[in-house]
């Protein structure tokens, strides 16, 4: 599903890849990060078309005896293709080096700078302009000389944007020159300084009769110069706006006029789109029941106008917009030259492959199966630490007591630990819960054991060594499972973030659990980025700690804008654990992948 | 006189409707719709189930199992990514094929394809890696799990066979010892998946089926198909030019198709 992109990294290797959807196959390039091969990308396309061609026949066939039984002998081509491409390679770099000498531009400057002694500010200013941000200039000798520095890394085409540009330079000295023969005056140069300092100054035609041709400025190459601003003038009243307002007050939003933007909208693409029914016509109708039977296989131009509608509706279901965006991109590729069967719209195509991407992002690598993990560390006498983190206020507390509720439920004891020393108030809520939770499984109904205990330490105290001391408690008198509940951060703060990461590279939790709420929209993709970034600068093993999995709390609150489970499962590619649909003990549940898809895909 | 024409045609039309006639053709349409129906039903009950599904976790030797029962001989294979599938003659005498589908078992693909083919499916071959069984026990059996509670697989419960491939490997372990596990690991996983959150729209993770029986451990002779384990070699014992060691499992194919 992240088939967005075409090339992967790992290590010391680069991966380029390339799918041909008609006949599934993959084309894969690998070689090392550090070369910058620039014949890749042709290559691939060159053995695609080759291999394509040649074993066309085994390809048709149906089935997979046509890829058993046939010989693919195709080393000799590919070795034959990869010396062409790295021929081609290196005919056309030298051509883009061209020496100092032979670059017009120095002789150019050079000569001209030796004709006139006056001229050299002026030579200076038109230089920078050429130039653009490529030099600072002090010394006009040393200005050409970087100048044609930066132009040997320039493609041959941009050699040439330079000479056109000499030329009108050229040409735009000559009239200089004229006109100071003309006018006479010898304080032409300090005058395009001064000039220059003042900024906005109205321009002084100092010229009586002057050549229409000079005063045309539409063709000079002096982008962004003062003089060849025209000058604004500032009217107060203009840039003031509405006369009848109040000074100081602050006026609400107008909704009205969003409404109208919306509209005009909407307006414009009905016309655009009769105008093109009105093209098509007859036309029109034969193509779309031609589009119906037949195979074609899929273009771009096809799918573009589907994807664009599922990116916007997946959009408006709650999927962050760099995600939507990236599934529609991985879905496009997937689809692109793929031979549709009959009776089969592009749109029920693209939504098939979406949904089955979506489908594939929710099911997780690995199911996480917290029980299972749980009698397993019972086996080896330690208990299980589960360590709950995430931003201020999405319920880390209210689910940890309900899952809390579910171990007991399960027959495995339970010791909360409160590492969040900062909150006013965390302490007592776990304190109340935990005799909520006694409350509901008495010891009496378990064997004489207390089911749950709170291990605290007060407020203003450091989290990561509350949580060592719980653990060896819980070590020591026997329990199954550690909860630690961590205070709210935003991903931004940087030292919060930093106590987090200590907290679980020193204690190693057996699991570390994100809660996010549902409600979140682009904000997931922040805060899991920024929270798995933090774990592993942090953290000093080789193989970091980073989450492990997803509480996805509030999910009562929103009723198929479910979109937030794609964006954070797609971010850490790690499974939702935990849903939480409500406040009371009972209100737990696990994700149903299906169900969900569902809801997104449903108009 | 128009009507008057009219009238003595119109009586004979109607005698004609009443008449033994008509009866008959409406008969014999039916006959043709109830044949036609008959006819589609058993087409759809026999065609529908007539795939192998080849399963089990990545690196099990799916694919090379599945090409060296189509053609004999080795090949180099990938991680698959999508499904292959062939018409397999299960042995020369008899002209009966099935139809072999080799699925990926990478995670985050193999349940979707599950979901594609289980309902053709007539067998399923659950291929294990036995040199590496210690190891995968627990993803081994959650696969196997996800597999046996699915409502299709228990409805029309095809015959299942577990083969322990990379017999050729000296550390690898009997089936014997592969089923002892996967009972002891199915066991725990049960009781903990029934005890699982239920699922968001309410249905129940592991459905209201339940594996085996309840009160006692888990046993394969427990399931409503029939299980069976055998142990076959893929790359074969004399490396990649020699034949594949793969008798029971072709002898079970033959049993089942």
């Amino acid at each position: 599903e992240r088939g967005g992109n075409n090339s992967f990294t790992h290590e010391a290797l680069t991966l380029k890849y390339k799918l041909d959807n008609q006949f599934e196959l993959v084309f894969v390039v690998g070689f090392q990060k550090i070369l910058t091969l620039t014949y890749v990308d042709k290559l691939i396309d060159d053995v695609h078309k080759e291999f394509r061609d040649k074993y066309r026949n085994e390809f048709q066939q149906k089935g997979a005896l046509g890829l058993l039984n046939g010989t693919f002998d195709f080393k000799d081509d590919f070795m034959r293709l990869l010396r062409d491409a790295e021929e081609s390679s290196k005919v056309r770099a030298p051509t883009v080096m061209k020496t100092f000498e032979q670059s017009l531009k120095s002789q150019k400057t050079v000569k001209c700078m030796i004709e006139t002694r006056g001229e050299k500010p002026k030579e200076k200013v038109k230089n920078k302009k050429n130039k653009g941000s490529k030099k600072d200039g002090t010394e006009a000798v040393a200005a050409p000389s970087k100048a044609s520095a930066g132009d040997k890394q320039l493609s041959a085409a941009g050699e040439k944007e330079e000479l056109t540009k000499d030329e009108i330079l050229q040409k735009n000295r000559e009239e200089f020159f004229r006109r100071h023969m003309k006018a006479g005056e010898k304080s032409r140069s300090p005058k395009p300084d001064a000039q220059k300092e003042k900024g906005k100054k109205p321009r002084v035609w100092d010229l009586g009769n002057s050549n229409a041709k000079v005063l045309d400025y539409s063709n000079s190459a002096t982008n962004g110069s003062a003089e060849s601003c025209p000058v604004e003038e500032f009217d107060p009243d203009m840039a003031l706006g509405d006369k009848n307002r109040e000074p100081g007050r602050l006026y609400d939003l107008e909704y009205e006029s969003d409404d109208e933007a919306e509209e005009e909208k909407v307006v414009q693409n009905p016309s655009k789109a009769s105008v093109k029914k009105k093209k098509g016509g007859l036309g029109g109708m034969f193509g779309m029941l031609k589009g119906l039977v037949g195979s074609k296989s899929l273009t771009r131009e096809d799918m573009d106008p589907v994807l664009e509608k599922m990116k916007d509706h997946l959009i408006a279901k709650n999927v962050a917009a760099e995600i939507a965006v990236q599934l529609c991109e991985s879905v496009a590729k997937k689809l692109e030259g793929k031979v549709m069967g009959t009776f089969t719209t592009v749109t029920s195509t693209v939504k098939q492959a979406l949904q089955e991407a979506l489908v594939q992002i929710l099911q997780p690598q690995r199911r996480v199966d917290v029980l299972r993990d749980v009698m397993d560390a019972q086996r080896h006498r330690r208990p299980y630490v589960v360590t709950f983190c995430g931003v201020n206020g999405v319920g880390k507390s209210t689910n940890l007591a309900k899952i809390s509720f579910w171990l007991i439920e399960n027959g495995f004891s339970v010791l909360i630990a409160a590492c969040d020393t900062f909150r006013a108030g965390a302490v007592e809520q776990l304190r109340t819960h935990t005799r909520r939770l006694n409350a509901l499984h008495p010891p009496e109904s378990h064997g004489g054991r207390t089911m749950v205990q709170l291990y605290e330490k007060g407020y203003g105290k450091d989290a990561a060594g509350i949580a060592m001391e719980a653990i060896s408690y819980a070590r020591n008198q026997g329990f199954d499972v550690v909860l630690v509940d961590t205070a709210g951060r935003m991903q931004d703060n940087a030292p919060l973030m930093t106590a987090l990461a200590k907290l679980i590279a020193v204690n190693a939790p057996d699991l570390v659990l994100f809660v996010g709420e549902a409600l979140v929209g682009n904000e997931a993709v922040d805060q899991l980025v920024k929270f798995n970034k933090a774990l592993a600068d942090h953290s000093m093993a080789q193989t970091p700690r980073l989450i492990d999995g997803i509480v996805l709390t509030k999910f009562d609150t929103i009723d198929d804008k479910v979109g937030a489970a794609i964006s954070m499962t797609y971010i850490t590619s790690k499974p939702i654990v935990f849903v939480g649909t409500g406040q009371t003990y009972c209100d737990l549940r696990s994700l149903n992948a299906k169900a969900v898809v569902a809801a997104l895909m449903k108009a | 006189a128009m009507a008057g024409g009219l009238e003595p045609h119109l009586e004979a039309l109607r005698r004609e409707l009443h008449g033994p006639a008509v009866l008959s053709v409406l008969i014999a349409l039916i006959a043709v719709a109830v044949t036609f129906l008959i006819w589609r039903f058993v087409q759809s009950r026999r065609s529908s189930r007539k795939a192998v599904l080849l399963l089990g976790l990545c690196d099990a030797g799916k694919t090379l199992l599945f090409a060296r029962l189509l053609s004999g001989r080795y090949r180099d294979t990938q991680t698959s990514i999508t499904d292959s599938s062939a018409v397999y003659r299960v042995s020369r005498d008899k002209s009966t094929n099935v139809t072999l589908i080799d699925l990926p078992g990478h995670e985050s693909l193999r349940l979707q394809f599950l979901e594609r083919f289980k309902a053709a499916a007539r067998a399923i071959v659950f291929v294990v890696d036995s040199v590496a069984f210690q190891k995968e026990v627990k993803d081994v059996a959650e696969f196997l799990y996800q597999v046996l509670v699915d409502s299709t697989v228990l409805r029309n419960a095809p015959a299942l066979l577990i083969a322990c491939n990379k017999q050729d490997v000296t550390m690898a372990k009997s089936a014997k010892l592969i089923q002892q596990q996967l009972e002891k690991e199915l066991n725990t996983l049960r009781v903990t998946r029934s005890a699982a959150p239920t699922s968001l729209d309410g249905s129940a993770t592991g459905g209201p089926a339940q594996l085996g029986k309840k009160g006692k451990d888990f046993d394969f002779s427990q399931l409503p198909m029939k299980v069976e384990f055998v142990e076959c070699s893929a790359r074969g014992s004399k490396g990649e030019e020699g034949e594949a060691d793969l008798e029971g499992l072709e002898k079970w194919l033959v049993k089942v198709a």
